[in-house]
């Protein structure tokens, strides 16, 4: 079976999971039904995987693992959530994606892989104090695409 | 990026980035045009193209406040 990534990629990876501090887990939401990118989506997430021994992929079946599909809240596929591992299971930042994370959207996956391994935000004072005052929930959705 | 670095930050903030051209309904439904373009709380408030913390953040205020 050939490789998503080819040699440069993995080695460019390789070098920046050299910044990865904590574990992490990949939950990927995979559907049997009409899902053109999911099998193409668990093969790369699986391939990041392998470049660290602090990365884990866990997959689910949308339907099939309805239950855990509800508990993340992920209803479109290809999807993953990016979280950290902890000693009693995955700890969910809230960290989507929805669809392949592949070209440009690749390198944000890395980054956020990295991201969340540091369990910081990296974010200004004021945008940490404007968001411990949240009361409510706020859901974002980044429109991308891939090139 | 920005979205998900304030979701590490607050367990109140969920943030998902939704390749645009996979599911059209969704990008239709909130009229996206361009990317990267933020939809906040279902299309409370949104923020077309990237940009700085703050002036995210203020479009999180405004679409609270709605």
């Amino acid at each position: 079976m050939t490789n998503l990534l080819n040699d440069d990629i993995r080695g460019q990876v390789r070098q920046a999971f050299e910044q990865l501090q904590e574990p992490v887990q990949i939950l990927f939401f995979g559907s049997k039904e009409q899902c053109e990118y999911c099998d193409d989506t668990l093969k790369l997430v699986e391939e990041v995987a392998s470049l660290s021994d602090k990365l884990n992929v866990q997959a689910f079946d949308v339907e099939a693992d309805a239950a855990a599909a509800q508990h993340y809240n992920v209803s479109l596929t290809p999807g993953l959530v990016i979280a950290a591992e902890g000693q009693d299971g995955p700890i969910d930042y809230g960290v989507r994606y929805a669809g392949i994370p592949s070209g440009h959207e690749f390198s944000s996956l890395i980054q956020d892989l990295i991201l969340v391994s540091g369990r910081d935000s990296g974010l200004n004072e004021q945008t940490r104090e404007f968001l411990a005052g949240l009361t409510e929930t706020v859901t974002l959705q980044v429109f991308v695409t891939p090139t | 990026m920005l979205a998900h670095q304030m979701a590490m930050e607050s367990a109140l903030v969920q943030a998902e980035m939704v390749e645009a051209t996979e599911f059209p309904d969704l990008s239709n439904q909130y009229h996206i045009m361009g990317v990267p373009d933020t939809v906040i709380n279902h299309g409370k408030g949104k923020m077309v193209g990237a940009a700085p913390e703050g002036q995210l953040m203020a479009e999180i205020m405004k679409a609270i406040k709605h």
